[in-house]
């Protein structure tokens, strides 16, 4: 019974963790409607940066969010501005994802080149702290990653519900054609949303630097799983992604333990291919009309 | 608008150049290129020249299979390691067990081909970048497999090849039969790749790529050719990957199922040309000896600058090539071909011949009901079409004229009801797919124009020739006549997205008359094409119903209805609401009614 409430609450943290990797993806996905393969690698920048005013400056990672997400919206930005818009109004979709695996090979490698090979660890500053609740165990920086991901959530629903931009984002979603003929200046939601998008991810990095080691690679660790927690949840949806990312996290968490960490990818991937296939709109949604699926 | 895909000019005008002046040179050049590839290697004799050349055999040898599916069929897979890393362990495992690597890439190439059409079937209803994040989901689920059968595979301490020389091991201690065997792969790949691309099931590929609906209708069973396109794809993959893995004699799961290799494959041919048949091997000729040369020298300088640079040269070549180095070249030959654009030619004057009478049911329609929740878009529809007659469809904007002949061409399935077709036998038959109807003879057109954008004006109306005629020069011809009969001739060799409305309509009635069909449905083919052309318009469809054809016509130009039809429907808010002959059906208060309001009626009266 103990392990099994440590099972879960370690698979209800993971959750968090790829809650909060995957909030900023299920906008540019569901919103710009871009398969951003360099996700990940926006997640590394962004743990490289903390890593550096961690231990340069000797600013507490937590406190690193306030000038990483805004660094990072600059480069979501850019990227939209700079590499995706022009390819926008390409007839084949391959081409944008061509683009941002171009993007991530170049920003893996970049680094390589500037931090090497080596892992980098960003001192833990007392988030790796254990806390003792009962039989279980979890880390302080896990609730925070759980609480900071639950308001972020909160949050971004409450700016696309209640402001005036968070509609024009919606509308842009919803139909691209109409929103312009509104007067929305399309160009400049996405890039935004793009922004918002890649500071989620600034966000989510200055949590999880503490806890996770950083290294080149550590995007593509994550990057895949996040496409599996946003097509789960259903495109655009915060919400969707959060349930999906507890989800995931669970079976991640459960698989490993019952079946074999070996395995439990296959679990999680063979459980992504069964929604993508049977439900491609993700677990919550019944919305009739589905935009990537042949009617 | 940015042209993405210009692949279908290249090969046509490659084509045209065969079939025309010129082929012995054309072939000569070709031969002369490859063979120098094959022999200046073999000639500098250099180890490290012999490797690259090996590598560019195999990497373009892997890009110009995958390309069947990435680019003929536009299934961008990132998923092809897996058939790779299948040959590759066959290869290996069998040979361990004393059988000879040459059997053992056919059972790579067996086991691939089952794979793949098991894991594609399903996906294939996945558009765009979901197709490929399944395929990679599924390299995921290879690669962790992988590595957990530890007594088939060796798990993450990988498999090395038992010490065996000579050619039945095709493993060697020279270099040079190394590099015999992956030109003689790559040579197999550009074969098969050549031939798909220049027959009916590289057409069929290309035109389901670009518009699924529209091939469908046209009688292609788009399912089936992927399954093809992906099998033979994965075959020849499978097949390269086992003699990758006697040439660097050592496999490990995250070295061959990686996403990394999958990856590689696709980008020879996005760089070279996607959808070309020579673009990945130009991809691969210009890239590998790059990317070797900059490990090299930028490797030894710093760690992963070279890995950077291919990373920015591949967002460049996205932007501003996205047709690849053979685009280039193919924009650069093709350029004059524009300008010679003639105005569109009047449709054709059509020799009437006498009207056969008009004959039996040929297709029986009854008590079609549709609803698409609580909403009934048709109730209670009944028809009849007799052979060699012309029957009239009109009603107001929604009335679901087009939703009726959705039902009877196979695209939608009816709530309720059934649609009875006249085989050419004379059987009275069920139809239920858009490849049934197709089968049966029924060709239709759609009312929101679906031209297969990329193709030009021929290949367009050759993919509805095919319906009827499966060798390519015979498709050619009909396409040709059929084209200047609609007065396309001009056009023949320009892209269908460059097209006017009018001449999309146009072109969308050639290819469906290029089918032969015994029953013609028409959606809205008058709309948008000036007045002139539809008097002609109206001549050539008297002229096509006087070769035996029955016609039903969705039609708002009153003009047209009035002449062609000898009965006329009207549907109303998903009910018949009048039949008969069009003169009385157009005095009829009901339809006045339905068109122009209650108030119109009573104003009259």
């Amino acid at each position: 019974m103990e392990t099994f409430l440590q099972v879960l609450v370690s698979g209800l943290m993971l959750g968090a963790l790829f809650a909060i990797v995957s909030v900023g993806l299920t906008l540019i996905f569901g919103i710009v409607k871009v398969v951003n393969f360099a996700h990940g690698e926006f997640l590394m920048l962004g743990m490289y940066l903390v890593y550096l005013f961690t231990t340069k400056l000797g600013i507490h990672p937590l406190l690193t969010s306030v000038i990483v997400a805004p660094l990072l919206f600059v480069a979501g930005v850019a990227t939209q501005r700079f590499i995706i818009q022009p390819l926008m109004s390409a007839r084949d979709d391959h081409i944008q994802i061509f683009a941002t695996v171009g993007l991530s090979t170049a920003l893996i490698n970049l680094a390589l080149l500037l931090f090497g090979a080596d892992i980098a660890n960003t001192p833990a500053s007392g988030l790796r702290t254990p806390i003792t609740i009962g039989p279980v165990r979890v880390l302080l920086g896990q609730l925070v990653i759980l609480a900071v991901s639950i308001m972020l959530v909160i949050g971004l629903q409450a700016f696309l519900k209640r402001t005036q931009t968070g509609r024009a984002i919606r509308a842009v979603a919803q139909n691209r054609a109409a929103a312009q003929l509104m007067g929305i200046n399309v160009n400049r939601i996405y890039m935004l949303t793009f922004g918002i998008g890649a500071a989620c991810v600034g966000l989510a990095a200055s949590m999880v630097a503490p806890l996770y080691p950083t290294s080149p690679n550590i995007g593509t660790y994550f990057v895949l799983t996040a496409f599996v927690v946003v097509v789960l949840g259903g495109l655009g949806s915060l919400t969707g992604a959060f349930a999906g990312a507890m989800i995931i996290g669970l079976i991640d968490s459960f698989a490993g333990f019952y079946i074999g960490s070996d395995v439990r990818e296959v679990v999680v991937f063979g459980m992504f291919l069964l929604i993508l296939i049977l439900k491609p709109s993700g677990l919550f949604s019944n919305r009739l009309s589905l935009s990537h699926v042949s009617p | 608008m940015r042209k993405t895909v210009t692949d279908t000019t290249l090969d046509t005008a490659m084509t045209q150049a065969r079939s025309k002046t010129l082929p012995w040179k054309r072939i000569g050049l070709f031969a002369a290129g490859m063979l120098a590839l094959l022999i200046i290697p073999i000639l500098i004799g250099n180890q490290f020249v012999s490797h690259i050349f090996v590598t560019i055999f195999i990497f373009a040898g892997l890009s110009t299979a995958w390309n069947i599916v990435g680019g003929y069929a536009g299934q961008l897979s990132l998923g092809h390691a897996i058939f790779y890393g299948i040959g590759a362990y066959a290869g290996i495992i069998l040979m361990n067990l004393g059988i000879s690597p040459w059997l053992g890439m056919f059972v790579g190439a067996a086991v691939s081909m089952v794979v793949a059409v098991a894991i594609s079937y399903p996906c294939f209803r996945l558009r765009g970048p979901f197709f490929s994040l399944a395929t990679i989901a599924f390299l995921e689920v290879f690669r962790v497999l992988a590595l957990h059968f530890r007594e088939l595979t060796g798990g993450a301490t990988g498999l090395m090849i038992p010490l065996k020389f000579g050619w039945e091991w095709m493993v060697f201690r020279d270099r040079t039969p190394g590099l015999l065997i992956a030109f003689g792969m790559l040579m197999v790949a550009l074969g098969v790749a050549w031939w798909i691309r220049s027959h009916r099931l590289g057409f069929y590929l290309v035109a389901t790529r670009e518009r699924e609906s529209a091939a469908q209708a046209a009688g292609v069973s788009t399912v089936k050719v992927r399954l093809i396109a992906v099998a033979a794809s994965a075959a020849l993959t499978a097949m390269i990957g086992t003699f990758h893995a006697m040439y660097l004699t050592f496999i490990d799961p995250s070295s061959v199922f990686s996403l990394t290799t999958s990856i590689q494959i696709a980008m020879f041919a996005l760089i070279g040309g996607i959808g070309t048949i020579f673009g990945p091997l130009v991809g691969a000729l210009f890239l590998v000896p790059l990317s070797e040369l900059a490990r090299g020298w930028l490797g030894a300088q710093a760690l992963g600058l070279h890995g950077f640079v291919y990373g920015i040269v591949l967002v460049l070549v996205v932007l501003f090539m996205p047709n690849g180095i053979v685009g280039l070249t193919g924009r650069f030959f093709n350029g004059k071909n524009d300008e010679k654009k003639a105005q569109a030619a009047p449709i054709a004057a059509a020799a009437r011949a006498s009207r056969p009478p008009i004959g039996n049911d040929i297709l029986v329609v009854d008590h079609l009901d549709k609803h698409f929740g609580g909403l009934h878009v048709t109730r209670d529809v009944s028809l009849t079409l007799k052979e060699g007659e012309i029957l009239g469809l009109i009603g107001p904007n929604g009335a679901g004229k087009t939703t009726v002949f959705n039902m009877i061409s196979g695209f939608l399935k009816p709530s309720s009801g059934t649609v009875k077709v006249r085989a050419a036998d004379g059987s009275m038959m069920m139809p239920v797919t858009p490849g049934d109807f197709a089968a049966i003879g029924v060709g239709r057109t759609f009312q929101i124009v679906q031209p297969f954008a990329a193709m030009t004006v021929e290949e367009n109306i050759m993919v509805g020739a095919f319906h009827r005629h499966s060798d390519v020069r015979e498709a050619r011809e009909v396409a040709r006549e059929t084209a200047h009969r609609m007065g396309l001739g001009h056009y023949l060799d320009a892209e269908a997205r460059g097209l006017t409305i009018g001449g999309l309509k146009r072109l969308e009635v050639a290819r469906v008359m290029a089918m032969k069909p015994r029953i013609l449905l028409l959606d809205e083919v008058m709309a948008g094409i000036n007045q002139a052309d539809v008097r002609r318009a109206i001549d050539l469809m008297l002229s096509i119903r006087d070769t035996g054809v029955s016609i039903i016509a969705i039609e708002h130009v009153m003009q047209a209805v009035m002449s062609l039809s000898d009965r006329v429907i009207v549907l109303s808010s998903g009910q018949i609401i009048a039949e008969g002959k069009t003169q009385d059906v157009v005095r009829d208060k009901q339809v006045i009614e339905a068109y122009l309001g209650k108030d119109f009626v009573h104003a009259e009266a």
